[in-house]
């Protein structure tokens, strides 16, 4: 085997991967346990937690402007690169959601609440949850399959986000549970973005595997 | 909305147009089944490819697999091989390069070669382009196509006021662009290149490469390539030759493994061996 110090950076990157979503899944389950536990100092530690999510994001991204740079990868290896770098940046985003999420449920802990509401978020947020981990196991294990299932996976929480909305606009007529329905609405959408952004990880695994870029699902669907 | 609706959107219609197809494209060397060997040991085997017109052709693969052999097939250099034997079939622009009617003189007119080593004549700038006109006869006009030729290779500006100055005195860059300049004197068709600029800096080097993309409009051009990033740059189609050792023991020959668009080679090649190679994991 040639190029051994190259072969040890790609498979250091691709471990730094794996840890930024090891780190990202951290910070969803903290902010679906914060929404079910209504805990404001755990919902300030996901919030406070973002920066160490960017920072690996950062640190990835470092490492592939210098393999590029000094390596020129091509062929699997141009392919890895640029899947773990788009990978990196939905895991980042997944961090993001997760702060919002936390920042709502923050300043929603004073309201009245919906508990059967709350329950069918936090079940959103642990199927979300669950794809995060599939996309990424699928990566490593480079299981196409696995990484196409997540399509079907991603339906269950899109159709629980529409029945959130539906049942927020049924609430409205309660006055005072509207600001509170407001922000849970915001909460099903970041939660529906989680489970999208492992659909798109599940895509970068495929172009990895095949040399192909297609997206699982149209937008306009 | 329903898809013909979509159509008439502005939008469909900035969509741009699709690139250049390949099969689309003319060919100018149909190469099938060709064997080359030198004194009965097979150099290259079984090489079946298509050069297509305004293509930059990238032939690389390890020393030993044939590719410079490949190239000098097709202005005949073999020929003047003794023991070398090609046998299979060449097509150039339809007509088979190594029939009996065919004047190897008359191809390498055509067909123009640029080497490793920038090889001018120890003559002036303005003799070694004037040279191969001279003895086409195309001396009408001489001082003109001298002018254009150098233009067009790029160098007309670093040598109008030393024309009568030996080439020697040239920088290697500035001597391979003048040897370049020498091969377009005599109008050719295809321009083949070997190695072109293995021996230059790397500012000479992005100059030859600059000069291939501008070329490329009007030549057909092959070039042989030990740099893959060059071949990466420069080429339209990339061929990947590699060595394959007899299993009779009878020794080693060159084989094409894969030829395709250059971006596919490297981004998505099709065979393990290529994959090895373009990644630097042979060996």
């Amino acid at each position: 085997m040639a190029r051994v110090e190259y072969q040890a950076s790609l498979e250091a990157l691709e471990a730094d991967l794996q840890e930024q979503g090891g780190v990202v899944l951290r910070a969803v389950a903290g902010a679906i346990n914060a929404l079910e536990t209504q805990d404001v100092e755990l919902c300030d530690e996901v919030i406070a937690f973002d920066d160490e999510i960017d920072d690996r994001y950062h640190r990835i991204e470092r490492s592939i402007g210098e393999l590029l740079a000094q390596q020129a990868p091509v062929a699997t290896d141009l392919r890895l690169v640029l899947a773990v770098l788009h990978s990196s940046i939905h895991l980042e985003r997944i961090g993001d959601q997760s702060v919002t999420v936390a920042k709502l449920t923050k300043l929603s802990a004073a309201l009245e609440q919906h508990t059967e509401l709350v329950e069918g978020l936090c079940e959103m947020g642990t199927r979300a949850a669950e794809m995060v981990r599939r996309a990424l196991d699928s990566f490593a294990a480079r299981d196409v399959d696995g990484a196409r299932e997540l399509v079907d996976l991603d339906e269950l929480i899109d159709r629980t986000n529409r029945a959130v909305v539906d049942k927020v606009l049924a609430m409205s007529a309660s006055p005072g549970m509207q600001e509170w329905g407001m922000r849970m609405i915001v909460v099903a959408r970041c939660i529906e973005r989680i489970g999208d952004n492992a659909v798109d990880i599940g895509e970068q695994t495929e172009y990895l595997i095949t040399g192909e870029f297609h997206e699982f699902s149209d937008a306009s669907h | 909305m329903t898809a013909p609706e979509l159509d008439n959107l502005r939008l469909a219609q900035l969509a741009p147009a699709e690139t250049g197809d390949v099969r689309g494209r003319e060919v100018v060397f149909a190469v099938e089944g060709l064997e080359v060997s030198y004194g009965g040991a097979a150099a290259l085997r079984d090489v079946t490819l298509d050069i297509r017109r305004n293509y930059v052709t990238a032939f690389i693969g390890p020393s030993g697999c044939g590719k410079s052999t490949l190239i000098r097939c097709f202005n005949r250099m073999n020929d003047l091989i003794p023991g070398a034997v090609v046998s299979g079939k060449v097509d150039y622009h339809g007509r088979d390069l190594y029939g009996p009617s065919v004047d190897p003189v008359e191809v390498r007119r055509r067909i123009g070669m640029v080497f490793q080593k920038p090889n001018p004549f120890p003559k002036s700038i303005y003799d070694n382009i004037a040279f191969g006109p001279r003895v086409l006869k195309l001396t009408k006009d001489l001082d003109e196509r001298v002018e254009r030729t150098l233009r067009h290779a790029a160098l007309w500006d670093e040598v109008k006021d030393r024309l009568s100055e030996n080439a020697l005195g040239l920088s290697g860059g500035q001597q391979q662009r003048l040897c370049i300049a020498r091969a377009l004197a005599v109008e050719p068709d295809v321009i083949l290149m070997d190695e072109p600029a293995s021996a230059l800096d790397p500012i000479s080097t992005s100059r030859i490469e600059d000069l291939i993309h501008e070329l490329k409009r009007e030549y057909t051009i092959v070039i042989v390539t030990h740099n893959m990033q060059q071949a990466g740059r420069v080429a339209d189609m990339t061929a990947f030759f590699s060595v394959e050792v007899r299993e009779d023991g009878t020794g080693r020959h060159g084989t094409l493994v894969e030829y395709d668009q250059t971006t596919k080679i490297f981004t998505n090649p099709s065979d393990r061996r290529t994959e090895d190679y373009v990644t630097g994991r042979f060996g």
